[in-house]
This record gives C-alpha cells, sequence and structure tokens, in this order.
C-alpha cells in the first residue's frame, strides 16, 4: 500500500508541474497585454515601463521560476485591470466557490443515491422507468440550458434574489446559493442515480445478499445494510472526482447566476486578458482536480486491494 | 453506463460472443472492404445486419437515429431552406416574438432566430463530427502504437494523456483557444486537443489485450509486418469501444462549443451560434414575451444532445454487448 501511494503521489506531483508549465507557457504565448490592441494604444516607452514593473522583460524561463516562488508564498501579483491584490481576489472568490460546490454535492448525493436505490429496488416498475427518463433527460440537457432555464424561471421569485442582484438588498448567502447548486447538482445527481442503480443490482444478484435474505433478515436490513453498503463504492468515487472538478470553480453556473466564485472572476479575467488572475486560478482549479482524483485513487485502493498490483 | 427501458435485456444468443470477438468490422464499407480477403466481405454485411438487428430493438436509439439524419439534412440544406440571410440584421425589427413572418422571432440585432437556429444546426454538425473524425484518428493511431509497441514510447504517449486529462474539460477548452485565437476551426482543434486523450486509452487498452492473442501470434509467424499486424489484425476488432466513445463525443463537442460560446469565447460574436444566442437573450431573460431568444435555441441544444446520446447508446449495446 504503501509503495502504491507513494507511486501515486509522484505521479500526481509529474502532472502539476507539467501543467502549470503548460499554463504558464501557453498564457506567455497567449500574447502582450500592454501592446496596443483595438481602441487602446500604448506608446512604445511606457509598454516598456510596463513591461519592466510587471518582470516582463526578463527570460520566459526566469518568468516562470520567479511565479513558481511567488505562487507558494501566496504572492499572486496585482490584477492588469484594476490594480488589485490578486490574492485578495482569491481569497473571496474561494469560499464562496468551496460553498457552492460542497452544497451542490450534498445535494447530489441526497437525490442520487435515493433514486439510485429505488430504481435499482423497483427494476422494471414503472417507478425505475420513469427515474431513468428522468435521469436521461438529466445527463443529456445541458448545464447552462437548466441553468438559463432556472434563472428565467425562477430568479427574482419567492426566496430566490434577482439576477442580476440589487444593490441596495443584502442577500442571506443560503439564498444566493440554492439556484446555483441545483443547477450544478442536477447532472450529477442523475450520473449518480445511474452509478447506483447497476452498482446495485449487480450487488442484490450476489450470494451474500441471497443468504442474508435465506437467514429472515427485513427487506430493509437486506438493502440498508448489506446492499446499500457494498454498492456504493463507485459513488464515492464519482463523488471525489466531481468535488475536484467543481472546487476549481464552475464557470458556465456561476456566470449564470453572476454568482462571486472563481468560476465567475476567471471567465471575466478571460474575457479582459487580465493574465495574473487566469494563471492562479487555472493553476488551482488542476490542482484540486489533480489532488481529489489521487485521493480517490488511494481510497479505492485501500477499499478494494486487487487495485494494487496494477 | 445507460440502461434503455427494453433492449438488449435479453442475453444474446443469436450471435456468439466469439463472433464478435474475432472480427468486429467498422460500420463505414470502407473498413469492410479493406479486410475483405477470401470472401468475408459476406460475413461483414451479415455481422451489420446483426448489428441492425440489434439496434432496433432500442426505441429511443432509433428515434435518435431519424432525429440525427433530419438534421444532418439540415444542416446541410441549409443555405437553400433559410427564409433569411442569418447574420442579416434588422435593426428596426428587434426581439419580436414569433410570428408568420418570423416564425422563431427576431433577436436583438432584428436577425431572424428561425434562420440563425438552422445555421446553428449547420454550425454544430461540422464541430461536432470534425472534432469526432479528428479525435479518432489520432486516439486510434497513438492508443495502437502505445498498446502495440510499449516501452518508453507507450509511457511517454500515457503521460502525455495524463496531464491534458488533468484538466479540467472547459477550461482546458479555454486555455487552448486563448492560444490560438478566436475562430471556428480553433475551438474544433482544442475540443479536439482534449478529447483524443480518452480515445487512445482506450485503443490501447484493446491493443494491449488482443496484443498476445493467438491469431496475431499467427500472423506473425507467418512473417506478417507490424504495420500490417496492426491495420489489418488488431485495427478492426479493437475499434469499437474508441468508436463508440467518439461517437458519444458528438454531443458532448456540441455542448462545449455552445458553452464557450455562452462565455464569450472562441466562437466570433457575430456568427449565429446556439450558445450565442442564448447569451445575447440573458438581459431579457425575465422580461415579458421575449422568451424565444432563448427557449428556440436551447430547444436546439437539448434536440441536438439527447438525439446524439441516443444513438451513442444504441450503438454500444448493438455494436459491442459486452460493454454494457
Amino acid at each position: 500500500m504503501a509503495k502504491f501511494i507513494t507511486r501515486r503521489l509522484a505521479h500526481a506531483v509529474l502532472v502539476i508541474i507539467a501543467a502549470t508549465f503548460l499554463i504558464y507557457l501557453g498564457l506567455f504565448v497567449l500574447g502582450d497585454p500592454f501592446a496596443s490592441s483595438g481602441e487602446k494604444t500604448v506608446p512604445p516607452e511606457i509598454q516598456e515601463a510596463l513591461r519592466e514593473k510587471f518582470g516582463m522583460n526578463q527570460p520566459f524561463f526566469m518568468q516562470y521560476l520567479t511565479y513558481l516562488q511567488n505562487m507558494f508564498t501566496f504572492d499572486f501579483g496585482i490584477d492588469f485591470e484594476q490594480r488589485r491584490d490578486v490574492g485578495d481576489m482569491l481569497a473571496a472568490a474561494v469560499p464562496a466557490t468551496a460553498r457552492l460546490a460542497v452544497i451542490a454535492i450534498l445535494i447530489e448525493i441526497v437525490i442520487g443515491l435515493t433514486a439510485g436505490v429505488i430504481a435499482a429496488v423497483s427494476q422494471y416498475t414503472f417507478r425505475d422507468v420513469f427515474i431513468t427518463i428522468i435521469t436521461t433527460l438529466g445527463i443529456g440537457i445541458p448545464v447552462f440550458v437548466i441553468g438559463i432555464g432556472l434563472r428565467a424561471g425562477l430568479s427574482g421569485e419567492w426566496i430566490f434574489p434577482a439576477v442580476p442582484r440589487s444593490f441596495t438588498v443584502e442577500t442571506p448567502w443560503w439564498q444566493e446559493i440554492i439556484l446555483p447548486a441545483f443547477t450544478l447538482a442536477i447532472l450529477d445527481a442523475a450520473f449518480i442515480a445511474r452509478l447506483m442503480r447497476g452498482s446495485m443490482l449487480e450487488v442484490l444478484r450476489a450470494d451474500y445478499v441471497r443468504t442474508a435474505r435465506a437467514k429472515g433478515l427485513s427487506e430493509r436490513k437486506v438493502i440498508g445494510k448489506h446492499a446499500f453498503r457494498n454498492s456504493v463504492i463507485p459513488v464515492v468515487t464519482y463523488t471525489g472526482v466531481s468535488l475536484g472538478v467543481l472546487l476549481g470553480g464552475a464557470l458556465i453556473t456561476e456566470t449564470i447566476f453572476e454568482y462571486q466564485g472563481l468560476g465567475f472572476l476567471l471567465v471575466r479575467a478571460i474575457q479582459q486578458h487580465n493574465n495574473p488572475v487566469i494563471v492562479p486560478i487555472v493553476v488551482f482549479a488542476v490542482l484540486t482536480f489533480v489532488v481529489l482524483s489521487t485521493l480517490v485513487d488511494i481510497l479505492y485502493a485501500y477499499l478494494d486491494p486487487r487495485i494494487r498490483l496494477h | 453506463m445507460t440502461t434503455p427501458p427494453q433492449s438488449g435485456r435479453e442475453p444474446d444468443t443469436h450471435v456468439p460472443a466469439e463472433a464478435l470477438m474475432t472480427r468486429f468490422e467498422a460500420p463505414e464499407p470502407g473498413a469492410a472492404d479493406a479486410t475483405d480477403t477470401t470472401g468475408k466481405g459476406k460475413k461483414a454485411s451479415g455481422q451489420l445486419r446483426d448489428i441492425w438487428r440489434r439496434y432496433k430493438r432500442n426505441k429511443l436509439a432509433v428515434v435518435g437515429l431519424v432525429v440525427v439524419a433530419f438534421l444532418m439534412i439540415l444542416a446541410i440544406l441549409q443555405p437553400w431552406i433559410t427564409p433569411y440571410d442569418p447574420m442579416e440584421q434588422n435593426l428596426l425589427n428587434t426581439r419580436k416574438p414569433p410570428s408568420d413572418g418570423h416564425w422563431f422571432g427576431t433577436d436583438v440585432l432584428g436577425r431572424d432566430m428561425f434562420s440563425a437556429i438552422i445555421y446553428g444546426v449547420r454550425l454544430a454538425m461540422i464541430v461536432g463530427w470534425s472534432v469526432m473524425f479528428l479525435s479518432l484518428i489520432v486516439g486510434l493511431a497513438l492508443g495502437a502504437v502505445a498498446g502495440f509497441r510499449g516501452g518508453a514510447l507507450d509511457s511517454l504517449i500515457m503521460r502525455v494523456t495524463d496531464i491534458v486529462l488533468a484538466f479540467p474539460a472547459l477550461i482546458g477548452a479555454i486555455l487552448v483557444v486563448q492560444i490560438f485565437g478566436n475562430g471556428i476551426w480553433q475551438v474544433v482543434i482544442a475540443l479536439a486537443i482534449l478529447s483524443w486523450p480518452t480515445a487512445a486509452r482506450l485503443m490501447r487498452g484493446s491493443t494491449l489485450s488482443l496484443r498476445e492473442s493467438e491469431y496475431v501470434e499467427a500472423a506473425r509467424s507467418i512473417g506478417a509486418s507490424d504495420t500490417r499486424i496492426v491495420t489489418r489484425h488488431i485495427l478492426p476488432n479493437a475499434i469499437a469501444p474508441t468508436l463508440i466513445y467518439s461517437f458519444s463525443h458528438i454531443g458532448v463537442a456540441v455542448v462545449a462549443m455552445a458553452s464557450l460560446a455562452f462565455l464569450g469565447i472562441g466562437v466570433p460574436p457575430d456568427i449565429p451560434e446556439w450558445g450565442t444566442m442564448i447569451a445575447n437573450a440573458v438581459p431579457s431573460l425575465n422580461v415579458e414575451g421575449e422568451s424565444h431568444m432563448w427557449v428556440f435555441p436551447s430547444l436546439a441544444i437539448v434536440v441536438t444532445t439527447l438525439a446524439f446520446a441516443f444513438v451513442a447508446d444504441g450503438l454500444r449495446d448493438s455494436i459491442d454487448p459486452k460493454l454494457r
């Protein structure tokens, strides 16, 4: 097990280093933020001064190393548009995104597991078919169509705040989070329901479930104790990876609901070519994704020893 | 993953599993011809018939196929069937609800929504299929080489796939578009770059499992070259999972392009694209009488992705029942 963990961690570190390098390379190649573009004309001497100020006149590798060094000390620099400290911007956005991610995951686990278990237990009945249809729609309809529909139909009504936010009315965070969280949760809830249904059906056919029934356990105990626990492993894996994606910022959903998280920040930064904001967010997204997938792999190997052999 | 209500529920007693195992023919007639030696073409057509028979059992898949065919026809005939030029603006006639003249109404710039949506079908088909072919070709080639050769080349290719797959999909696509600039083909390249690694891994997996099989050994023992073994013996048998993945990826590519366009990234803003149309409708989302501006493009996306998802499910169940 120790050997497996070491190998998996080394692998993760390698991927992260390569990815950060690619991100920096890509955004460096992207172009010079100080060049004249469109309506904006920048005189050459000012361009020179700006490059000097932001350290962009140094060789690329030096910039990359400096950047890595700064990132490890949580110094992300100053953004190009409004001269704010990028660290502060991230400090405001990360908790909002984390809150959204956790709530979305909770919703999808509750809905997905319930639907999956019901479908598996009542296989081929009306309930099963109904859940299958709903999950097919949930997976097939793109997230941003769901989000737009929810925003058009519900925002501004009842407890759901209007989008864009009114400046005069203070909205509690839980009201702001409901619609985006549901938007994010629908797709994954459908996936979890399907995964759960499939693995539960498999487990229900297993010998030990028949044994449990044969020795006279109530159906509730057979399902809740024997079948459920053994069929939930794929869902754990899926949820872990899904959390890794969501923590990196939900670009579409946050943009639709103008939710002040990492995704919304990233989208605006991209539209403004605001590299000092883009780079740390993308690095953070890759980092959380890789870290969580690695953790999930290790957890899986712990739960299922056969994996370690590969 | 999917379990369509009735189809494939009963075990496939008609087709012995080995028949699928030993000689899978790609559905394209060209591929069947390529492997046609001593009368095997006849067998291929028999197998296509088997696939079709199993496919037909899944009613949703048949509906999906009809819709996909319809979309393809729309895409091809678009220049002749759109009543207006999809780009033509009319600032005196903006945001009008559906009427006789404009079936789906007009948008913020007075463009005819019906024409724009049909144009969007053409765009979606071009991008979806292009992404599929690009990622399929690259994935098949690199996956087969990695699986067949093994060694350092295999490790290299697999590490590259690891790195690409470390990027959350949308963020990866955005980065690539940022590097290459805006444009439809740049979006196609970005989406292909992000989707080939999965195709390559699937192909590598099935190549690995076939590499040591007896018939490949037999081919090697009569002196067949590596190229011949890979293209004639391994490829036809190993292609199914990769092909199915790539096909199911068409819908994903369409949604990805619309998502990028919705965020104002990649697709030039003047091109009528579903995501762009929805983004343009955002300011009037809660305005009475202007819901046509987001409802019709949303419907177009949903119909397209569902149709492709149904076809992909049907294909998976019928081409390779083992995958279920």
